[in-house]
């Protein structure tokens, strides 16, 4: 076991070297090192000196994380590196019994590593069989990019019925969803924005322009309207019939509020912005936030009255004005239908769009029939089931469909 | 890449030898920084490198730029980002007017007029970043690129190459190499992911809410006559507040509001009558004010 002393050792003695173990250590950990980036870090570590254990972490993580992710990785990796769980030499071998690198977080199936990424230093504990390439590209795994949820490594999943997932799984749909962008269609701006081909005339640009070639009009310069993505707002029933649902749908609305800069809401008896968390990654605390704020969690839905919160509270205000609208929940209302019905009505008459998610819908034979689903039909413009990985292609379609 | 990096000043290196000498020059201009972010404005001036900060609003991104442009006693020179900024805006201008009076007087005059006459250093009109090079030291001026997250995809990998070689080339006149490299400073609000090309070439910095007795320390430099035991009073509600998940957690900028409002109220000690007076400081969504009253958290 070698000890603090070794790395900053190491460091003395031969810069580049250490800076390019801990550089390899990191790289297994799943963050994006270049060798500039550790040349980097050998610089900064002979400016700052790093004798003090602090200097030394500053230095390193200033040159080698590029977001703010990566920083719980980063200080595993560097207290296993330079508090001396690990010696960076191994690393550096690529000594695939190197026990101590602590292993990404994400799952094995389908991660992005590309092929050239995986360092021979990762030693992949429990990863894929030692072949390597040729396995991996047989097995569908390894592929850079996930653009659909029927992409590689989602065809066995792509039937699972949401509410059966077992935690694995769930992470797994969960990098899945990543991958998918719920975009609602574009609206054109009022405002305009210079385009070099076609459009109308911009005739203040033109003649500014003008000045250039002495008062003659020689270019002529255009504007046309800016379009701009439409606002997506999604409201999550979260009462216990959902349940089990609720945890897969909630990732979905994380992507979205990331991808699509949508807002989200999750409601039971009362309605909970769930936004920010959502935009921070902490679905968890979403639904401990929602779950506080709805003390019969369990208890049933009121799903007119969360629409009225919604409406009077957001929607009305602008929020839900020429927005796609989505409701995902199973219409069993606890409360009074008309109302529901009603606030249904005003949804509609401010939303672009609304599409409505009832993983029920999948079951055969399902007729919105049940008090609740039959007062919202008349305003729902579409509705989907996503209860299912690849339902929820269906739901991303619905989302991203014109009037 | 790096053999083109331009050379820090040895002027730099003498002022600031260590990030203790750099603390203390930002303590001398009122403003504290943690170990961190003085290592990180260190290793910018002196390997030279830019900086991306990153944090949440109000957390103090655009007055670290400030800070450090006044502890080296150099100019601050800012570049505001928006949506369809083009190089026009950020490098030069040719000053269109005045050359084409300069063409019509001298047609009037029937003089003639070569080329380096219209194309003369004077017609010049210097935006920021050739403002920034153009400084001539000896300390670097600190070039202040706020909010790049707003600007064009295209526009951030354009700047990131006019800043590695700290020159800008004009054809008409030539390139313009800067004496000292300007230190530069980015910040991003995070609305949309930065391009890799250029995280790859900055040094990042997230900057965090700073502990509450740092923090007390910074809001009583700003509000020096601020009663002691109110400014931690108003400390211990931000921390309250942003447990607590509201839409929009206040920053050190709202917390030094805050109690300078107070204090020109003549508060002693953060009551509840006093914060309902106040919470516009530092609350600005109406939810979250509501969520404050009712959860007891300002006061």
């Amino acid at each position: 076991m070698s000890g603090a002393p070794s790395f900053r050792r190491a460091l003395d003695r031969d810069a580049p070297l250490a800076a390019v173990a801990l550089g390899h250590a990191l790289r297994a950990a799943g963050l994006p090192v270049t060798p500039e980036r550790s040349a980097t870090f050998a610089r900064a570590a002979a400016l700052v000196g790093a004798g003090e254990r602090s200097r030394l972490y500053w230095a390193a993580r200033l040159s080698f994380v590029t977001s703010r992710a990566q920083v719980d990785d980063f200080d595993r990796v560097f207290a296993a590196v330079v508090d001396g769980m690990a010696d960076p030499a191994d690393a550096q071998r690529g000594d695939p019994g190197a026990p101590a690198i602590p292993r990404p977080r994400r799952p094995r199936e389908g991660a992005r590593e590309a092929p050239g990424e995986t360092a021979p230093a990762a030693g992949r504990p429990g990863g894929a069989s030692p072949a390597g390439a040729a396995d991996d590209a047989a097995a569908g795994e390894g592929r850079p990019v996930l653009v659909g949820l029927r992409a590689a490594g989602a065809s066995e999943l792509a039937g699972a019925r949401l509410d059966e997932l077992d935690a694995a799984e769930l992470a797994l749909v969960a990098r899945l969803l990543r991958g998918l962008s719920a975009a609602p269609p574009p609206r054109r701006a009022r405002r305009t924005r210079r385009s070099p081909h076609g459009g109308h005339l911009d005739v203040h640009a033109t003649l500014r322009a003008a000045r250039r070639t002495g008062g003659d009009p020689v270019r002529r310069l255009h504007r046309r309207r800016r379009v701009r993505p439409r606002p997506l707002v999604a409201l999550l029933d979260v009462s216990g019939s959902m349940a089990p649902f609720a945890r897969a749908y909630l990732l979905l609305l994380g992507g979205a509020a990331l991808g699509a800069r949508a807002e989200a809401f999750v409601f039971a008896t009362r309605l909970t912005r769930v936004t920010r968390p959502l935009r921070e990654g902490r679905a968890g605390a979403a639904l401990a936030r929602a779950s506080a704020a709805a003390p019969d969690w369990a208890g049933g839905t009121h799903i007119g009255e969360a629409l009225r919160a919604f409406n009077d509270g957001f929607g009305r205000r602008g929020m839900a004005r020429d927005a796609v609208v989505v409701v995902l929940s199973d219409g069993w209302e606890r409360g009074d239908p008309a109302l529901l019905g009603r606030e249904m009505e005003r949804l509609a008459r401010l939303a672009y769009r609304i599409v409505w998610v009832n993983p029920r819908a999948a079951a055969p034979g399902f007729e919105p029939v049940t008090g609740g689903m039959r007062a919202a039909m008349p305003h729902v413009d579409e509705l989907v089931s996503g209860h299912s990985v690849a339902a929820l292609d269906d739901v991303v379609a619905a989302i991203g469909r014109t009037r | 890449m790096s053999a083109s990096r331009p050379a820090p000043s040895a002027a730099l290196a003498e002022l600031l030898p260590d990030v203790d000498a750099l603390v203390a020059r930002l303590d001398a201009v009122d403003y504290l920084a943690d170990e961190g972010l003085a290592t990180a404005m260190l290793l910018a001036l002196r390997l030279p490198q830019p900086l991306l900060l990153e944090g949440e609003a109000g957390v103090g991104k655009t007055e670290a730029a400030r800070a450090l442009a006044a502890a080296l006693d150099t100019p601050l020179i800012r570049l505001q980002c928006y949506e369809g900024m083009d190089s026009s805006e950020a490098l030069y201008e040719w000053n269109y007017p005045r050359q084409l009076l300069r063409i019509r007087l001298a047609e009037a005059e029937g003089t003639r007029l070569s080329e380096e006459d219209l194309f003369a250093r004077d017609l010049l009109l210097p935006r920021p970043v050739l403002q920034a090079i153009e400084h001539p030291g000896p300390l670097p001026a600190v070039l202040l690129i706020d909010e790049l997250d707003r600007a064009d995809h295209d526009f951030e990998a354009f700047l990131l190459e006019v800043l590695a070689d700290a020159a800008v080339t004009i054809p008409e006149i030539g390139t313009v190499r800067a004496a000292v490299p300007p230190a530069v400073v980015l910040t991003s609000n995070r609305t949309r992911d930065l391009h890799d090309a250029l995280k790859r070439r900055c040094l990042y910095h997230w900057i965090d809410y700073p502990p509450p007795e740092r923090e007390i320390e910074i809001v009583r430099r700003r509000v020096p006559d601020a009663p002691p035991a109110l400014a931690e009073d108003v400390v211990a509600a931000l921390g309250r507040l942003r447990a607590a998940d509201v839409q929009k957690p206040p920053g050190i900028a709202e917390g030094i509001d805050w109690l300078a409002a107070l204090r020109v109220l003549g508060a002693e000690r953060l009551d509840a009558q006093a914060a309902e007076r106040t919470l516009g400081t530092v609350l600005k969504y109406r939810e979250d004010q509501e969520a404050a009253r009712a959860g007891g958290l300002v006061a």
